[in-house]
């Protein structure tokens, strides 16, 4: 039998022991997921649309998938959903800027050498398609994030029902403290995991420091890791300041 | 006491903003470190351009850049080389420059006064610089003190990870596992402590984190071993100097490390909170609240790992798809390692829920004996 298969399984029995009926919702998310993720690839190879704007649409979706589907269509779900959709905004206007100019689209020298058998003139805007990768990176973070502070701030809310904007945003920020470290933290070692490989093969070859930090393959990872953190914290204010605000004004209890 | 307050506040962010411009001006006026000639771009004339289709009908601009560079260290310190370059509209493995951007090239001719090379490529280090003190800005202002600490908990672990796959490297027989298990103890029991002081709580979180970790990699070598690998790419690892199952099974290690040691400080935190408020509450209700948290958070923490994971690809199935390779052939060969990561650590992640509300109620229990 497949690894994935076999592995799949036995992370769909486990969600449904431990989780009941939200761990099988949680189990189909993944797949309806990687289905957005396929057809936002596929759609991304017609040369006539803009992947960044395929990429918003699709975050969209998956927002709406891991908000709506997982946790239920509530007042919760939609402030976190309309805080993940501000927040991608300004994280795409910001990296825009940087990828640019920092070059670190398309494929490092390292990598060529591997496909050489490969066409890599393809009409496709690479330099577009890395920023389209950083946000996708970021979105599982971005709306974790967001469900997280909204639902807990519903929960103070709900046992301090006179507090006012200024006080429910603070407590908003403290949850959003708590959740900071431990968000980086998922996010650094699951890179950490996937270039494992990569740290050894640089050691391997003897690359100098220099020439690892200014190395497409290595500068392009570190930078998505470093804004892929970055939009999974700045989602914390938005989130915090978007649910004291409509808190306030629309749940008068 | 407020202006004090104030004072020490300014002092810190002149602080910061301090380190940031030292290093900015550092990095940019660090050409005398490198051994590499390096060249400013001055002057950036286009020569030709052409369309190109490739066999796949994949239509692309080719475009042919004449530069002329300043040197900028070694004995050619100030001299002028002409630069050939060769981009495309897509950029997928070549770039185009400008005049202001900084590019390591080789020396080719070296004719009295006119010198003439090649671009190896740009130098990167401004713009890495640049994205780390974003990020750790970003942290500091939202999560101050506690962005610190996570910060440096983060500087140290690289600096230890470093260090160890030095030692790695540098010596012939020393098992990777052993290697990733000491690394992966030292970054949760320093990560928490860090994060949340040494205390019954932490300890409590350390072990259900361990645990959680160690038992999704059993299940992860074990479904390997029985199904003999099938369906895994491993020359999908582009960057292997060694055997590539053992990297990658440690790869797997510490890559469910975070996401168990969220799950686990987050349930662990939560009974310990309410335990606090309420002393009264009855095992069996701390247990349900355990549960219900953990059924909260395990769908969105899947995905977080889920995306981090599966993003990375999306250039080369692009790359592979549109060399006109089969869709079910390009998904095997580009993703069945990072799905196999993102399902192993999504199994840490659902196995620590349970885990981390056994140790987290065993120690409250044994309190409570003690009182």
């Amino acid at each position: 039998m497949n690894v994935l298969i076999l592995l799949a399984l036995i992370l769909f029995v486990l969600m449904k022991v431990v989780g009941g009926e939200k761990g099988t919702r949680s189990f189909t998310a993944l797949f309806f997921n990687f289905g957005i993720i396929l057809m936002t690839v596929i759609l991304m190879t017609d040369q006539a649309i803009n992947p960044i704007f395929i990429t918003i649409i699709a975050c969209t979706l998956i927002s709406c998938v891991n908000l709506f589907y997982i946790n239920r269509f509530n007042f919760k779900s939609v402030t976190a959903f309309v805080s993940t959709i501000i927040t991608l905004v300004l994280l795409i206007m910001v990296i825009f800027i940087i990828v640019d100019r920092s070059k670190i689209q398309g494929f490092g020298i390292e990598e060529i050498e591997e496909l050489l058998s490969f066409s890599f003139y393809l009409g496709i805007d690479f330099g577009k398609i890395a920023i389209c990768t950083i946000i996708m990176g970021t979105i599982g973070a971005v709306t974790d994030t967001a469900i997280s502070i909204s639902s807990a701030m519903n929960e103070i809310y709900l046992h301090n029902p006179t507090l006012d904007r200024y006080h429910l945003f603070k407590s908003g920020m403290n949850v959003g403290k708590d959740i900071l470290g431990t968000t980086t933290n998922t996010l650094f070692f699951a890179f950490i995991g996937g270039y494992l490989a990569l740290i050894i093969w640089f050691k391997d070859l003897g690359y100098s420091f220099g020439e690892v930090v200014n190395s497409k393959v290595f500068s392009s990872e570190v930078i998505s890791i470093f804004y892929t953190g970055a939009g999974a914290i700045l989602i914390i204010p938005i989130t915090a300041g978007l649910t004291a605000y409509s808190l306030v004004k629309y749940k008068k209890i | 006491m407020n202006i004090q307050w104030k004072k020490k506040t300014i002092f810190i962010y002149g602080m910061i903003l301090f380190c940031i411009l030292v290093s900015i001006l550092f990095v940019q006026n660090n050409f005398y470190l490198y051994e590499q000639p390096i060249a400013k771009v001055v002057e950036a004339t286009m020569t030709d351009e052409k369309e190109t289709i490739d066999s796949f009908e994949n239509k692309d601009q080719l475009f042919q850049q004449q530069l002329v560079g300043e040197i900028k260290n070694g004995e050619q310190q100030g001299q002028q080389i002409l630069l050939e370059n060769q981009y495309s509209l897509s950029g997928a493995a070549d770039h185009e420059f400008q005049v202001g951007d900084i590019v390591f090239v080789t020396i080719q001719r070296n004719e009295e006064t006119n010198l003439a090379g090649s671009i190896d490529g740009p130098k990167r280090d401004i713009y890495v610089v640049i994205a780390a003190w974003f990020f750790i800005l970003i942290v500091l202002l939202i999560g101050r003190k506690s962005g610190l600490f996570s910060i440096i908990s983060l500087v140290v672990n690289v600096l230890v990870l470093i260090i160890a796959m030095n030692y790695y490297t540098s010596l012939e027989d020393v098992d990777l596992w052993l290697i990733c298990g000491g690394l992966v103890i030292f970054f949760t029991v320093f990560s928490l402590l860090l994060v949340s002081g040494n205390n019954e709580k932490t300890h409590a979180a350390i072990i259900a984190t361990l645990a959680g970790t160690f038992s999704s990699l059993v299940i992860a070598y074990a479904v390997i071993a029985l199904t003999a690998g099938e369906g895994l790419r491993y020359e999908e690892m582009a960057f292997i100097t060694r055997n590539p199952q053992s990297i990658f099974l440690a790869s797997l290690l510490v890559g469910s490390l975070g996401a168990a040691m969220d799950i686990a400080i987050t349930i662990t935190s939560s009974l310990y909170e309410l335990n606090d408020k309420n002393n009264a509450i009855s095992l069996k209700d701390l247990k349900t609240s355990g549960r219900e948290i953990g059924k909260d958070i395990m769908g969105t923490m899947a995905n977080v790992l889920f995306f981090a994971y599966v993003s990375g690809s999306i250039p080369m199935i692009l790359l592979y798809l549109k060399n006109g390779m089969a869709v079910n052939y390009t998904l095997t060969m580009n993703l069945s390692l990072e799905l196999t990561r993102a399902l192993v650590g999504s199994i840490g992640i659902v196995m620590t829920i349970p885990i981390s509300i056994y140790t987290a109620t065993y120690f409250i229990r044994k309190r409570r004996a003690v009182k």
